[in-house]
C-alpha cells in the first residue's frame, strides 16, 4: 500500500482556560480517507480537540496542520512558520455540531445556499440548484422548503450534514452528532453517516455511540483528562489494554 | 367665599371644532410621524452600532456604555433646546426645526435601542455563530447574515414601543416651534379658548397613532415569526416557498 496522504496533523496541542489547562498535549494524524473515532468520558478534552482543528478553539500552543498548510501557534523551540489564516482553514474543514446548529431563520435549502453564496460566492439559482443536491443526497429533498422547526432532530442533523458537506470539505468533523437526539433518530443520521464514510470521506467523530465506532473507525482515540490514554486500529474495541480504557468500554459497552 | 362652580356642558359642545381643523390635526400629525420615523430609522442603525461597541472590547465598549447611560437620562425637551439653541452656537449653524427634533431624538432613543438589540443578540445562541465560522463565513456575513435577523426578531416588539414614546415625545418639541398636534392645538386654543375640547381631541390622536404603530409593529413580528405567518409573509414567503417547490418539482423529475 502507498503511504497516503496526511489531511489533519495536531502536535502537541495545549489548551488553557484561564488558569486551568484541559488539554496536556495531543498528538493526532489523520490519513486521506481515514474515519477517525474520539471517545472517552464527559470532559475528558475529545470535543475540544476536535473544535480545535477548525480553529473554534484557539489551542494555547501547539501546531495544526491541514493539507501541509500550519494555523496552530506553534510549539515552543520549533522555527515559526507562516500561519494560515481560519478563514481559509475552515473553508476546507467541514462540521457537524451536537446542538445541528441549523440557522433558524432559513428554510432547509436557503440553510445550504447561504453558505454557498457568501463562501463559495455563487448565484443565487446555482446555489439553490446545489443545496437541493445536497439535500438530495441525504434524502430531504422534498423538506426543502420547510424550516428548522418544522423537521424532526434528525432530518435537521441530515441538513446541517449537507450543509457542511456542500462546500466540498477535505475532511468532516462531527462533534456528538447523535447525542441530541431522540433515540429512535439516531439510526437515520448514523445512516448517513456511514454512507459518507463508505464514500471515502475523510471524517473524525466524536461519539459515544461505541457499535457505530467499532464499525467505521480506522482509528480508535480512548482520551481523559486532557490526554490520549491509547490508541489503536480497527479491532481496538476488543483488543485494547489499558486499565482505564477497558474500565470505560466495561462500563459503556 | 370659594367659587365652586360645575359645567358639565362643556362635556358635549363645540366638538365641531375638532372636526372644522381636522386638516391641520392631521397635519400636525403628519409631521409628529415623519420627525419620529426618520429618528426611528437613525436610532436603530446609530443603536446597533453602540450595541456592537458595548459588546466589544475596551475602550470602545466604556465608550458605549457611556454614551447609552447619559443620553437614556436626558429628557426630550432638554435634548431638543441643547440641540437646537445650544449646539447652533458650537457650529454657527442654524438647524432647521426638523433637523434639531430629529437629532434630539435619535440621541434620546439611539441609547435606549442599542440596549434592546445588545439584550436581543446577546440572546442568540453561541452556535449559530459558531455554525457560520465552522462554514467559513466571514464574521461580518454571519453578523449580517445569521445574528443580526434573528435579533432583529426579538428586538420588534420593544422597538414599536419605542416608536410609540418617540411620537409622544415630540409633544415637548413646540417649545421650538415644531408644528405638531400640541403646537396646532394650542395655536386653534388661542383664537377659540376651548381647552378641554382640543385637548381632549390632541390625546385621542397619539393614542390612535399608538394604536396604528402597534399594529404595524405586530404585522412585521409576524412577518418575522419563523415559519412567517399573516397575508404579508404569504405574499413575499409564498413566491420564495414556490420558487424552492418548482426548483424540487424539476429534480424529482431529473433522477440522478
Amino acid at each position: 500500500m502507498t503511504e497516503q496522504e496526511v489531511v489533519v496533523e495536531l502536535r502537541g496541542i495545549r489548551k488553557s482556560f484561564g488558569a486551568n489547562e484541559v488539554l496536556h498535549g495531543v498528538d493526532l494524524a489523520v490519513q486521506t480517507g481515514q474515519h477517525v473515532v474520539i471517545f472517552g468520558p464527559s470532559g475528558s478534552g475529545k470535543s475540544t480537540v476536535l473544535r480545535t482543528i477548525n480553529l473554534l478553539e484557539e489551542p494555547s500552543e501547539g501546531s495544526v496542520r491541514v493539507l501541509g498548510v500550519e494555523y496552530g501557534p506553534g510549539i515552543p523551540g520549533e522555527s515559526r512558520v507562516k500561519r494560515g489564516s481560519a478563514l481559509e482553514l475552515r473553508r476546507q474543514v467541514g462540521m457537524v455540531f451536537q446542538q445541528f446548529n441549523l440557522f433558524p431563520h432559513l428554510t432547509a435549502l436557503d440553510n445550504i445556499a447561504l453558505a454557498l453564496r457568501t463562501v463559495q460566492k455563487l448565484g443565487r439559482s446555482e446555489a439553490e440548484e446545489r443545496a437541493a443536491h445536497g439535500l438530495r443526497q441525504v434524502g430531504l429533498l422534498r423538506w426543502a422548503a420547510r424550516y428548522p422547526t418544522q423537521l424532526s432532530g434528525g432530518q435537521q442533523q441530515r441538513v446541517a450534514i449537507a450543509r457542511a458537506l456542500s462546500l466540498d470539505p477535505a475532511v468532516m468533523l462531527f462533534d456528538e452528532p447523535t447525542s441530541a437526539l431522540d433515540p429512535e433518530l439516531v439510526g437515520e443520521v448514523l445512516g448517513v453517516m456511514r454512507e459518507l464514510a463508505e464514500s471515502g470521506m475523510t471524517m473524525v467523530v466524536v461519539t459515544h455511540e461505541l457499535n457505530f465506532a467499532r464499525e467505521i473507525g480506522d482509528l480508535n482515540v480512548f482520551m481523559d483528562e486532557g490526554v490520549i490514554v491509547e490508541s489503536g486500529p480497527r479491532g481496538f474495541f476488543d483488543t485494547c489494554s489499558n486499565p482505564r480504557t477497558r474500565q470505560f468500554m466495561d462500563a459503556v459497552l | 367665599m370659594i367659587a365652586v362652580g360645575f359645567h358639565p356642558e362643556v362635556l358635549w359642545t363645540d366638538w365641531g371644532l375638532v372636526w372644522d381643523n381636522r386638516s391641520l390635526l392631521l397635519h400636525g400629525l403628519l409631521l409628529a410621524l415623519e420627525v419620529s420615523a426618520v429618528a426611528l430609522v437613525l436610532s436603530v442603525v446609530v443603536g446597533l452600532f453602540v450595541a456592537v461597541a458595548r459588546m466589544g472590547k475596551r475602550p470602545l465598549s466604556s465608550i458605549a456604555g457611556i454614551y447609552v447611560n447619559v443620553f437614556r437620562g436626558i429628557p426630550a425637551l432638554v435634548s431638543v433646546l441643547w440641540v437646537y439653541f445650544g449646539w447652533s452656537i458650537v457650529f454657527d449653524f442654524n438647524f432647521t426645526v426638523f433637523q434639531a427634533a430629529v437629532i434630539a431624538l435619535t440621541l434620546l432613543y439611539s441609547a435606549f435601542i442599542s440596549e434592546i438589540y445588545r439584550a436581543a443578540l446577546q440572546a442568540i445562541p453561541k452556535g449559530q455563530r459558531e455554525a457560520g465560522l465552522a462554514l467559513g463565513m466571514h464574521p461580518a456575513r454571519i453578523f449580517l447574515r445569521v445574528t443580526l435577523p434573528q435579533a432583529t426578531k426579538i428586538a420588534i416588539p420593544n422597538i414599536g414601543s419605542m416608536f410609540i414614546g418617540m411620537v409622544k415625545d415630540t409633544s415637548t418639541f413646540t417649545i421650538i416651534g415644531l408644528v405638531e398636534v400640541v403646537r396646532v392645538t394650542q395655536n386653534i386654543n388661542s383664537t377659540t379658548f376651548k381647552p378641554f375640547v382640543l385637548y381632549t381631541a390632541a390625546a385621542v390622536i397619539y393614542v390612535a397613532a399608538a394604536f396604528a404603530i402597534d399594529f404595524l409593529f405586530r404585522g412585521i413580528e409576524k412577518v418575522l415569526t419563523i415559519p412567517p405567518s399573516g397575508w404579508v409573509a404569504n405574499v413575499v414567503g409564498g413566491r420564495r416557498k414556490r420558487r424552492i417547490e418548482l426548483l424540487v418539482k424539476g429534480m424529482e423529475a431529473t433522477t440522478s
